[in-house]
């Protein structure tokens, strides 16, 4: 796991994404908006849940605002790790978005199903992909209400 | 057919008391041919069976006749109904084989339809990661290092780039391509009129700049799949916005003819049109009749709108003059083209 979170900042962003390449856009994407100081990445599905889901409870990081959630991932795919974070009380409502190259429609209802809060098909024009993270970053740290975290 | 067991009755117990006088071959026969006429006459096994014993009563105390012969007069009149339970068991038999395979085979498609699945679920996720990466280092480049390239070099990866986005393009379609054959069909009442004004406003948003005059015909009910018939507008539509592209003003219409005795619908456009001497060329999958620099795109679009045509039972054709339009039509569910 590699934190890119700036500690002092308050908002920040999970980017699950085993792609290191598409990370890099990601990331360069937000840079270009002054967003990447809030960037939490990992790498699979397993870091995943265990950055949200910490099994002690030493240690336990605040809950991101948004999480951006690739659907192919090594060991535990994106749609499990969705599951999990909605079985769960402390991630129930976290506000949850799928970030892929997909719109086979079977995955797109199958998120929304399980409680996505939006579903953003990565484009190929990295122009289109940077608008798109810009968009997903200002929308959910800044214009967004979070719900309350109990 | 009690005329008919009546008839059998008789003729039954003459030729029994014959033949257990005089065992002859003629007298078997005979007894083959009544079993044969009771069949066809629809009677039964059991009937034969006590016309038999009515008969053997009515000759005499049983002590006094040859009964092993008797019982062969009767076996031989029943062997009609032996061969033909005979022939249904071997029907049978081979319809069980014919399902089997019919079995088999259904399982090796429903297979290859779950291989094609995920060839294509590989290739939507897999396939375009690649291009988001050639693409964006790409712009990396010219944004990072715009001042040690010089303008041929930033040609360059302008040209990267637009072949990623190509790629991109091209993979979509034969995504969509390969969608019309994996959904299920369902058939219902469908508004083509109405598809085709949605289809038209989302043409008109993503180029604002045309004028274009756009003919809906009023009577465009169909029935079929409403997802897949969006699907053929939106390329039918699509391709006659696009190759109109170059005129100043252009018109668009939508309607139904009748074309060989069935109800065709039609989609006409003045725009640039192409040879009929290619026509046959035209829906084949990456098949273009104009250049890029022409007009732009991948070649998947007719081999779509073909697909759900014939999804649909029904046939797609097309008719144009270079620089004089095209128009396209298409039935759905017509007589002899199953989906």
């Amino acid at each position: 796991m590699e934190l890119n979170a700036d500690p002092f900042r308050e908002k920040r962003i999970l980017l699950v994404e085993d792609n290191p390449k598409d990370e890099a856009l990601t990331l360069r994407a937000l840079q270009k908006h002054n967003l990447q100081a809030a960037v939490v990445v990992t790498r699979d599905g397993v870091e995943a849940l265990d950055y949200l889901l910490p099994a002690g409870s030493d240690a336990v990081q605040p809950l991101p605002q948004l999480v951006l959630l690739d659907l192919k991932l090594p060991k535990v795919d994106g749609l499990e790790v969705l599951r999990r974070l909605r079985d769960h009380e402390r991630t129930r409502l976290l506000p949850i978005v799928i970030l892929t190259s997909s719109v086979e429609e079977r995955d797109i209802l199958e998120g929304y199903r399980l409680g996505i809060n939006s579903y953003v098909r990565k484009p190929v024009d990295f122009a289109e992909f940077a608008d798109a993270v810009r968009y997903l970053g200002l929308y959910w740290l800044i214009l967004n209400t979070a719900p309350p975290v109990s | 057919m009690t005329g008919v067991i009546e008839d059998i009755r008789k003729d039954y117990a003459g030729t029994l008391s014959g033949y257990l006088i005089e065992a002859d071959e003629e007298a078997r026969l005979h007894a083959h041919e009544l079993g044969r006429k009771a069949l066809t006459g629809g009677i039964g096994v059991l009937d034969i069976v006590t016309l038999h014993h009515e008969a053997l009563a009515s000759l005499g105390e049983a002590g006094s006749l040859p009964l092993a012969r008797a019982a062969e007069f009767l076996a031989e009149s029943l062997t009609p109904f032996e061969m033909t339970l005979r022939g249904y068991r071997e029907a049978n038999d081979e319809l069980s084989t014919a399902n089997a395979s019919l079995e088999q085979a259904k399982a090796a498609t429903e297979a290859a339809n779950r291989e094609l699945e995920a060839f294509s679920y590989s290739v939507a996720h897999d396939l375009r990661a690649p291009l988001r990466s050639i693409d964006g280092f790409s712009l990396a480049l010219l944004e990072d290092c715009a001042d040690v390239l010089d303008e041929t070099g930033k040609q360059h990866l302008r040209f990267v780039r637009e072949a990623a986005q190509d790629m991109a393009a091209l993979i979509d379609g034969l995504l969509s391509l390969s969608r019309v054959t994996r959904s299920e069909l369902r058939r219902e009442a469908v508004d083509l009129g109405e598809l085709a004004r949605n289809v038209f406003a989302q043409l008109r948003r993503a180029s604002p700049g045309r004028t274009v005059e756009t003919v809906i015909a009023d009577d465009l009910l169909a029935e079929g799949d409403v997802r897949l018939l969006r699907g053929l507008l939106e390329n039918l539509l699509g391709n006659a916005w696009k190759f109109t592209g170059r005129r100043a003003t252009a018109r668009i219409e939508i309607g139904v003819t009748q074309a060989g005795g069935e109800r065709a619908y039609f989609v006409r456009d003045d725009g640039a049109g192409f040879e009929m001497a290619y026509a046959a060329k035209l829906f084949g999958a990456f098949q273009r009749l104009h250049s890029a620099t022409e007009f732009e795109g991948t070649g998947i679009g007719l081999a779509t709108a073909l697909r759900i045509v014939h999804r649909h039972g029904g046939r797609v054709w097309a008719e144009s003059e270079v620089g004089r339009g095209a128009t396209f039509f298409f039935t759905l569910w017509s007589a002899g083209h199953g989906a």
